[in-house]
């Protein structure tokens, strides 16, 4: 499996049924966003939540798209102590020019790329727990968790 | 007198085209309704004489030339993966016709009375990688085949997925169903202002019912599209964001600012009679 270990995992234990979503153009975001909605549905997380996974998705996966010139979603359900499915994991990843400021691009209305600069602070906000990893000239690594009820009292962020 | 192989293949000529015609994949079938076994014949008949002319040569040559080098040969490979593209269900068809074709040749090599297991060895070889080259180059022309269709396709349905309805006097609906990306923004917007600009119009009616999820690039297009109609002098009613579009806009961070939004299109619709002055009446009210 191509995923780096990232970090924190968790005490999880890792469920099967990765989804991997190849992002090389606009024209991919909208299957990426479709795979998490679709996933989110299965396992049971309510419209509005698959909603909220589902646009984070497809804010991750545009920013593969137009900053990083392509990479990867990953896609998987995590399960919670119990042994049941209860969580699902967001990862991008790519091999992109990396981001030389995590505070700022983490900052409201900051964009590179005349956007709205809200992509990752927006998407951080949708998910329960979120981090992100970058090293310039080397790429970056998101990787965002929702579970299906929000249980976390307290968002764990961080960036690296 | 020694028999050359091009002189014996030449001679077998009739056999190996009929014995090719009989066993190629889809020659029972009632897939070739609209094109007849005449016409079909008569296609293979010249695709089968393109690909044996290199064979023909005499005295036979080391190297086949590949169809990049025979530019007739390519011509019908294509029209034949085209022709087959129309009927066939099956994307391998046209592979299966040539090898058909290769094994029909090699059962008929091996008749020749001068074949020795050497010679037999190397014009096989030499026969095998002739026809690799070509079952090669007609994979390619199958895929390319496909990717314009599905180009093709694509396009069409972005012209049927961005009609601009006029709803009545200066009113503009709408309705945007499905993916919003660059390429659709645009056309949309260019759609619409076009429209604006020709009828007139005060109020727009954006709906947003049909498309599945709104991020921030989906946002950004829509107050670009909105921007440019209030430039044209036509106000927008937003309609239709869902529930959970709405908590995750704001969770997002996105704010349609002085935007008019309702919840569901027919009080968009409403809105929009109202900013033109107009609203919708029963009949008995308009009669006392």
């Amino acid at each position: 499996m191509p995923v780096a270990a990232p970090p924190d995992t968790g005490p999880v234990a890792r469920e099967r049924g990765l989804h991997v979503i190849c992002i090389r153009g606009e024209q991919h975001v909208m299957q990426a966003a479709r795979t998490a909605r679709q996933l989110a549905e299965r396992l049971g997380f309510t419209r509005n939540l698959a909603y909220h996974v589902a646009t984070a998705t497809s804010e991750l996966a545009s920013n593969l798209a137009v900053h990083a010139g392509g990479g990867h979603v990953y896609l998987r359900p995590l399960a919670g102590p119990d042994g049941h499915p209860t969580g699902l994991e967001v990862i991008a990843e790519d091999q992109g020019p990396g981001i030389v400021d995590l505070t700022l691009a983490m900052t409201e209305g900051y964009s590179t790329a005349s956007r709205l600069g809200c992509g990752l602070p927006g998407a951080s906000r949708l998910m329960d727990e979120f981090y992100i990893r970058s090293t310039p000239g080397q790429g970056t690594h998101v990787r965002a968790v929702k579970w299906r009820q929000a249980e976390t009292p307290e968002p764990k962020r961080a960036a690296t | 007198m020694s028999l050359s192989l091009p002189t014996f293949l030449q001679a077998r000529r009739e056999a190996m085209l009929a014995e090719w015609i009989e066993a190629s994949p889809g020659a029972d079938a009632e897939t070739s309704v609209s094109l007849s076994t005449e016409a079909r014949n008569r296609q293979m008949e010249i695709l089968f004489d393109e690909i044996m002319a290199p064979l023909l040569v005499d005295p036979p040559t080391d190297f086949l030339p590949g169809p990049e080098e025979q530019a007739s040969l390519q011509e019908h490979l294509q029209a034949m993966v085209t022709e087959q593209a129309r009927h066939a269900a099956n994307a391998t068809d046209p592979i299966a016709l040539l090898f058909v074709l290769r094994q029909v040749l090699l059962d008929h090599l091996a008749q020749w009375p001068q074949a020795s297991a050497e010679t037999l060895a190397e014009d096989t070889a030499r026969l095998t990688r002739y026809f690799d080259q070509i079952t090669l180059f007609t994979f390619d022309s199958v895929i390319r085949q496909r990717d314009r269709q599905i180009s093709e396709q694509s396009m069409s349905l972005m012209e049927l997925s961005t009609p601009v309805l006029r709803l009545w006097h200066q009113i503009l609906l709408l309705p945007l169903v499905g993916i919003i990306d660059t390429g659709r923004a645009r056309q949309v917007t260019d759609h619409l202002l076009e429209a604006i600009a020709r009828h007139e119009a005060r109020v727009t009616v954006i709906d947003l019912t049909g498309v599945p999820i709104i991020d921030t690039s989906v946002a950004q297009h829509i107050m670009k599209t909105i921007d440019a109609a209030r430039l044209l002098g036509s106000r927008v009613v937003l309609t239709g964001i869902s529930p959970e579009g709405a908590q995750t806009l704001t969770k997002l961070g996105i704010r349609f600012g002085d935007v008019t939004c309702r919840a569901s299109l027919r009080a968009g619709i409403a809105e929009a009679l109202l900013l033109t002055g107009k609203c919708i009446a029963s009949m008995e009210d308009s009669g006392r």
